[in-house]
């Protein structure tokens, strides 16, 4: 057996074990499980008029088992006086057992809700990590915040790996240098694209040279915003093999593997669907659709057909790698959406065509959506100079390209790209303002 | 398996950083070094209120993981759950909503960027932090900002590779002197010595800080030494 999979029986089994596992761990243990302890669970079951009696297949699952959304938990957690949002499985007033913590969501689509968590032992990024070439007695460069918990510490080490430890910010990138260069490290978890855009910027007063910081890396993860055209010209350029990672639906990760050709999701820890963004069908195999996520392994505080409001396409084809779990690739946001006559567009549509044009090339913008059907795309758009001839002539090609891109002629307002780098946390700047 | 013969994993838990001055100097700690500074820190749990059943929540920074991640286990084995935010203007937000969300016994970690995101969202140091019985600050500029709006925060304070916390005497920092011991020099320079095996020895480093260290009892029962910090010479 090659030495590429970390766990080669679990990441290549056959679709049809692999099925069989979802349907096992689904119906013969998380549903019965959360149905009986999960308030929110049981309130929504009951609300739509079903019971865990009605459901004794997958097929079952799939044509009867209710939503829940982020809006149902803190609706939930407001109305019933429970901090969990009806989630929790375990009794918060037992101290000792796996519930060890209390993170939260990132917060960038509203008040952060929170993560009743388990701390110790490594997540299945482990799978990833390997797979980007990364093994024992190694060091691993952990770039992260700390509000989701040590959870990448102990995966760092469980591939046997060390991890050292920077902050999330492009102040640190003296530091990560010399890091880089005293103890060689093999991985990176995890790049941005505002760390990108700044280590252009401020590589040369730091005295970086990119190419050399990186060179001793086998993999760079990279999350966050979707990675425009030019952050990924920089990092090729710099000589980086990155790996693209994004969260599926609450309930688990999926990052690219070396053939660089969607995002894995683990099966064996999630049962996922995609369905119509304005309804309960499943859309055909690759298509775009809602990405709609059901936890196989979190028994703390279980998501059941939880909407996700990503946009998403996935294949479940077989990757060249061998392995065998469905693949994605992030569209956008269902709530980013507009309608502008008849034409939808995401921020990922015209993310290209900012781009294309030198002074706005940092692609910092804004979609203005007070409301989801418009008679006309307005944008907000960040430059970094006023160009040759001048603020006009700028806003003049920034509409252009976006014609020429999606179709439709914007209306374009200009701001410096600081004003826009001031309303986001460093990693990601909200792309959808309500005005 | 692996057609590379591999070194064996090191018995290395993580490198995190001491900061002395502006400058950074990496520290590899090991596991039972963690575990070694967990043990230590229970005290610091039961001094700040922490106990069963209780969230704490801890604002800081991934670079400070080897300081924080034993308190994070303190917590856990005291009986109390923790919660993350980070100590950055950005992050403020995260703090102020966890206080509210989760309802803990202490906030430890309040800096100087904390209070400048929280000013800058137009919150009031004292309506946020005021439901906190125990609020600890992780600078000066905190602390000030802190005790200005009418609270009592304590100090939360890293010597080299460990830390100290103030009890509610809030008359110095008290250190786990079976661990630590804390030196002046002429000019109240703080060196900080690790009297316990260590992955990476401590001998009398320069921590950059100035103080002066009591050895006599304190008000609370401990007689652990405790420094008081004083400004700078110049
Ligand atoms: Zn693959
Ligand atoms: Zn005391």
């Amino acid at each position: 057996m090659s030495d590429r999979y970390f766990e080669p029986d679990a990441e290549t089994m056959p679709r049809d074990q692999l099925d069989e596992l979802q349907e096992e761990k689904l119906l013969g243990d998380l549903l019965p499980w959360a149905y009986k302890r999960s308030p929110l669970v049981r309130a929504t079951w009951d609300a739509a008029g079903v019971s865990i009696d009605d459901v004794t297949s997958m097929d079952d699952f799939r044509e009867k088992a209710p939503f829940v959304d982020k809006d149902a938990i803190r609706r939930f957690r407001d109305t019933s006086n429970d901090r969990y949002g009806g989630l929790l499985c375990v009794d918060p007033l037992r101290a000792g057992g796996p519930f060890t913590a209390v993170f939260s969501t990132s917060g960038t689509t509203g008040d952060p809700t929170l993560v009743p968590s388990v701390t110790s032992g490594p997540s299945i990024l482990t799978r990833e990590f390997w797979e980007m070439g990364c093994r024992p007695g190694d060091y691993f460069v952990e770039m992260l915040f700390t509000y989701r918990g040590p959870g990448i510490h102990h995966t760092i080490r469980g591939i046997g790996a060390t991890p050292v430890f920077v902050d999330h910010s492009p102040f640190e990138f003296p530091n990560v240098y010399r890091l880089s260069r005293e103890l060689r490290p093999t991985g990176w978890y995890t790049m941005s694209t505002p760390l990108i855009l700044a280590l252009e910027q401020m590589a040369p007063a730091m005295g970086i040279d990119p190419r050399d910081m990186f060179a001793s890396y086998k993999g760079v993860i990279y999350a966050g915003e979707p990675l425009g055209a030019r952050a990924r010209a920089l990092l090729d350029e710099w000589g980086v093999n990155f790996f693209v990672h994004t969260g599926v639906a609450d309930v688990g990760a999926a990052t690219e593997c070396r053939e660089h050709d969607g995002c894995h999701i683990w099966e064996d820890i999630a049962f996922v669907e995609v369905l119509d963004p304005d309804g309960t069908d499943p859309v055909a195999d690759g298509e775009r659709g809602e990405l709609v996520g059901t936890t196989l392994v979190d028994k703390i505080a279980p998501l059941v057909r939880y909407r996700s409001d990503d946009l998403v396409r996935v294949t479940r084809e077989r990757c060249a790698c061998g392995r065998t779990h469905a693949r994605m690739w992030p569209v956008g946001r269902k709530s980013d959406e507009i309608v502008v006559d008849g034409v939808s567009v995401l921020p990922g549509d015209v993310w290209p065509a900012i781009e294309s044009v030198a002074e706005t090339e940092a692609a910092l913008f804004q979609v203005i959506r007070p409301a989801r059907e418009l008679d006309r795309l307005r944008l907000r758009v960040g430059f970094a100079s006023e160009g040759p001839h001048g603020l006009a002539d700028v806003r003049d090609r920034v509409i252009d390209a976006v014609e020429a891109c999606v179709g439709l002629v914007p209306d374009v307002e200009l701001v410096p790209n600081e004003v826009l780098l001031r309303q986001g946390p460093p990693h990601k700047i909200p792309r959808v303002t309500k005005q | 398996m692996s057609s590379t013969v591999r070194m064996p994993p090191p018995d290395v838990w993580g490198v995190g950083r001491v900061a002395v001055g502006g400058e950074m100097i990496p520290w590899p700690v090991s596991h039972a070094d963690v575990d070694d500074e967990t043990d230590s820190h229970v005290a610091t749990m039961r001094r700040l209120g922490v106990g069963e059943g209780d969230v704490v929540v801890i604002c800081s920074l991934l670079s400070e993981a080897i300081h924080v991640f034993p308190l994070e286990q303190a917590a856990n084995a005291v009986g109390a759950r923790y919660s993350s935010t980070d100590a950055t203007e950005f992050d403020a937000f995260r703090t102020a909503a966890m206080v509210s969300q989760v309802s803990p016994v202490a906030v430890i970690g309040v800096n100087r960027d904390v209070v400048t995101g929280l000013r800058g969202a137009g919150r009031d140091l004292r309506e946020v932090f005021g439901p906190v019985k125990v609020v600890v600050a992780a600078d000066e500029d905190a602390r000030e900002a802190l005790e200005g709006a009418g609270l009592a925060p304590r100090r939360w304070l890293k010597l080299g590779p460990v830390s100290g916390f103030e009890c509610a005497e809030r008359d110095g920092v008290h250190v786990d002197g079976s661990r630590v011991r804390v030196m002046t020099t002429e000019d109240g320079g703080l060196l900080v010595t690790t009297t316990v095996p260590r992955l990476t020895p401590c001998v009398d480093l320069a921590t950059g800080l100035h103080g002066e260290v009591i050895e006599r009892p304190c008000a609370c029962g401990s007689t652990d030494p405790r420094i008081r910090m004083v400004p700078a010479p110049g």
